[in-house]
């Protein structure tokens, strides 16, 4: 065989994939299963994108790659830290450079050192891209211009509204039926205030739109209402030397009574990225110039302006059709000219999708109480699964009989009705403690008045439990052996736990790192994982160090469904136009199989088999 | 505070103050003051007493501190790897006298650019054409276009930055004599707030 391609679906859930294959409704995958084979697929600790996606890439558990989770920790701070990418800063006279935090080595630089070609489209945890033989778009891990991963902006004449987190609000007033107004651009690390680039608006009243006139390209936008616009470059002047430009969409929600308009989280612009996107540096730009402008982002769809209720589901259904349609054109221009070697292309949508569309498969998921319930999208996640066929049936055209295909999630996906506060957990039992006086319910953020010199152990991110060890946190207590009885005490504890509640198990287990990792990142990782059953996960206050009153709370938020429960609970799906071995395949395994098409060894470190011999 | 002084006498100021490639310089020239400098005295002349000249060079070597002359980019680059130097005169022998061309334009950024590399924030970096500079230093109180400098009025801004008494008598005046300077930990941004645009927008979170 000469050829591997390999569509990504992420999160893309077995239960509902094989009810639907049942009733026939997935065609195109099941015509690959018929020509060689399915299996659900073992992800990873946890089963997060980053992680899950770094393990297909590397052929190695989390501890040969160093991604545990989103999030990390500072062990200097306690403050939460993004885990996938860093950016280091000689000094004040250069600019940062983007360091990939994933480490170990990925199968394509061993196809690369042996000649075979790749072309990779959306890789998570490819930021900075790997200098790959070929192509790559980074995915999952590039952020928007202001450094997350995604902060839209809200323009309102209301005055009554409030930025919650991740979003900016702007009063606007209408005068004249025109608004003055500026998108928001980076964050000047100097003057600490908003890079921001000028727009005019003028009301269309009898057509129901607007025009944006602008410095910007095109210098005239139309945006209907109701509907997303198209791409607008901007360029924010970031002195008077230096500019960055950036692409941002709008949806305009409301002309009257009161004009309301949503702005996507501005993405890099591909001619000019502010940090390189794409191997070779000039490729991102050269496919924009094929197939158009397209979302940069990692976080491609906007299931932000959906939780904090900007817009309504139609809206971010039309959003995730948009964000496919260009991956769609990505990867059809790419399998057009593909001849030989390996090709990935990974669709996130059904991952974004599900999370804020599950909660109408469950008629009584808390969140349905606090946002209606709308028996429409019942099946919203069914019908986007039939998009994703018709995307396998794409690809499926390129598939000759010298082409391993193969269609695969990293991990599936769940619903997310009850939240733990981990950190209140481990107060009630004595493993943190607050500063005198004070409260759960009373620590916000960042481990807000957490006492540390009586502090065992602590919780961030999606589930994980660090200890405050000495030596290595920065007000660390515990000696080994006292590290040792609490990680024994916290997993005998939490083991098992009950919600009272609803009087089911809300933990199934908890793993201690070296049963779960090995390898020369294990001493990165978090000390103790939490593995949720089903239906729950760590509440909201939990990921960025929170302490609040009670110990379970509904999730109440739109994004209803979740992943990050116990990885047993989650696998996700693979499907080869050849026979393998189904007898639980994991991730890991990909790797090896993939090389060895190519008759390219696996290296010492990866830890799966070839599924085809 | 170390001094790097960075002499590019055949570059002039039309073409590298206009050229939007040069990103290095267009970095340094936000982040402090730049501008034309009128021709009269010399950029390296602190003070002449009587029948004496002085120069920076030796004010510093006065001050015991290590300095360092050299038109050699070989000599330039080691020292700066090194780092075995508090205050550094670099004069580019290896570009033309003048009548630059565009790619002796890019070759003085590209250069800057590796120079910058191996510098600690505690640097005031200046950088000099034929008849303009920039200046740059965490805690240069002035920012933008300079406009009314001379090039005898180097010598004394540059010892003020770097945190020197002045001589009771100087050929030039300081820019920066009796203004406050700026704190030079005020570069860093509110923390809390940068961790939070950087986690914005995960989802899970």
């Amino acid at each position: 065989m000469k050829k591997v391609i390999v569509i990504g679906l992420d999160g893309f859930e077995p239960k509902i994939a094989e009810a639907m294959m049942a009733r026939g409704e997935l065609p195109n995958l099941q015509k690959v299963r018929e020509q060689g084979g399915y299996s659900r697929l073992g992800t990873t600790y946890s089963a997060q994108t980053p992680v899950a996606w770094s393990t297909y890439s590397t052929g190695t558990n989390p501890g040969g790659h160093g991604i545990f989770d989103f999030l990390s920790r500072d062990p200097k701070t306690y403050l939460p830290v993004m885990a996938l990418s860093r950016y280091e800063q000689k000094n004040a006279f250069v600019l940062p450079k983007v360091v990939n935090m994933r480490r170990g080595t990925p199968f394509w630089d061993l196809l690369s050192a042996r000649d075979v070609p790749s072309t990779i489209l959306r890789v998570p945890c490819a930021y900075p891209p790997d200098p790959v033989k070929g192509r790559m778009l980074s995915g999952v891990g590039v952020p928007d211009l202001r450094g997350g991963f995604g902060t839209p902006t809200f323009y309102s004449t209301r005055k009554d509204l409030h930025a919650d987190q991740s979003e900016k609000v702007v009063a606007v007033r209408v005068e004249n039926d025109r608004v003055a107004t500026q998108v928001i651009g980076p964050r000047d690390p100097k003057t600490k205030s908003d890079h921001k680039f000028d727009i005019h608006i003028q009301i269309v009243r009898a057509e129901n739109k607007i025009v944006i006139t602008s410095q910007g390209q095109p210098d005239k936008l139309e945006v209907q209402l109701g509907k997303w616009s198209k791409w607008l470059k901007v360029k924010f002047k970031v002195g008077m030397m230096q500019s960055v430009a950036g692409i941002v969409r709008f949806n305009l929600r409301q002309i009257e009574p009161e004009f309301e308009l949503y702005a996507s989280p501005v993405n890099f612009e591909t001619e000019e990225p502010l940090f390189p996107i794409s191997h070779p540096k000039e490729y991102a730009h050269e496919l924009a110039m094929k197939i158009g402008r397209y979302y940069t982002a990692g976080m491609a769809e906007d299931h932000d302006g959906l939780n904090l209720n900007r817009f309504d589901e139609a809206t971010y259904l039309e959003q995730c059709r948009i964000v496919m349609r260009e991956r769609r054109r990505m990867m059809e221009f790419e399998l057009g000219r593909f001849e030989r070697g390996y090709f990935y292309c990974l669709y996130d949508t059904p991952d974004r999708l599900a999370h804020m569309f599950w909660r109408f498969r469950e008629a009584e998921h808390p969140s349905n109480r606090h946002h209606g319930y709308n028996a429409e999208y019942a099946n919203a996640i069914e019908e986007h699964y039939r998009e994703c066929d018709a995307v396998v049936g794409e690809a499926m055209k390129a598939v000759d009989d010298e082409t391993l295909f193969i269609v695969l999630s990293d991990h599936g996906m769940n619903s997310f009705q009850r939240g733990l506060n981990l950190n209140t957990w481990l107060y009630e039992n004595g493993f943190l403690a607050l500063k005198p006086g004070v409260q759960p319910g009373e620590s916000g953020d960042f481990f807000e008045n957490v006492d540390w010199d009586n502090t065992k152990a602590f919780a961030l991110g999606l589930g994980c439990i660090f200890l405050n060890l000495k030596g290595r946190e920065a007000n660390g207590i515990l000696n080994a052996e006292q590290a040792e009885q609490t990680r024994e005490g916290i997993l005998k504890g939490l083991s098992g736990l009950v919600d009272a509640e609803r009087g089911a198990v809300a933990v199934r287990s908890v793993s201690r790192r070296e049963q779960v990792y090995s390898g020369p990142y294990v001493d990165e990782a978090p000390d103790l994982l939490v593995n949720f059953s089903e239906g729950y996960r760590v509440s909201w206050d939990t990921p960025l160090g929170g302490v609040p009153r009670g110990l379970f709370t509904d999730n109440h938020k739109r994004w209803g469904g979740d992943h990050v429960i116990d990885p047993a609970l989650v696998p996700g799906v693979l499907f080869m136009n050849r026979k393998f071995r189904a007898d639980s395949p994991s991730l890991v395994d990909l790797a090896p199989t993939i090389l060895n098409v190519f008759g390219v060894p696996k290296n010492a470190e990866m830890e799966g088999s070839d599924l085809l011999s | 505070m170390n001094i790097l002084v960075l002499n590019f006498p055949g570059a002039e100021r039309a073409a590298l103050f206009s050229d939007e490639r040069l990103e290095n310089l267009r970095r340094l020239m936000d982040m402090g003051c730049f501008g034309a400098l009128a021709a009269s005295g010399e950029w390296n002349v602190l003070a002449r007493q009587q029948n004496h000249t002085l120069t920076l060079m030796e004010y510093f070597q006065q001050a015991d501190k290590l300095c360092v002359d050299t038109s050699d980019p070989l000599t330039l680059r080691e020292k700066l790897s090194v780092g075995d130097w508090d205050y550094l005169q670099y004069t580019a022998a290896s570009f033309p006298a003048g009548n630059w061309s565009a790619d002796d334009y890019l070759r003085l950024d590209h250069d800057l650019g590796e120079a910058l590399q191996e510098l600690s924030d505690d640097t005031v970096i200046l950088i000099l054409g034929r008849d303009c500079f920039v200046l740059v230093s965490a805690n240069n109180p002035i920012s933008g276009e300079y406009a009314g400098g001379a090039a005898a009025d180097i010598a004394p801004t540059l010892v003020q930055l770097a945190g020197f008494p002045l001589p009771s008598v100087t050929e030039g005046r300081s820019w920066v004599q009796g203004m406050e300077l700026n704190d030079s930990s005020g570069l860093t941004a509110d923390e809390q707030q940068i961790l939070r645009d950087r986690l914005s927008g995960l989802g899970y979170v």
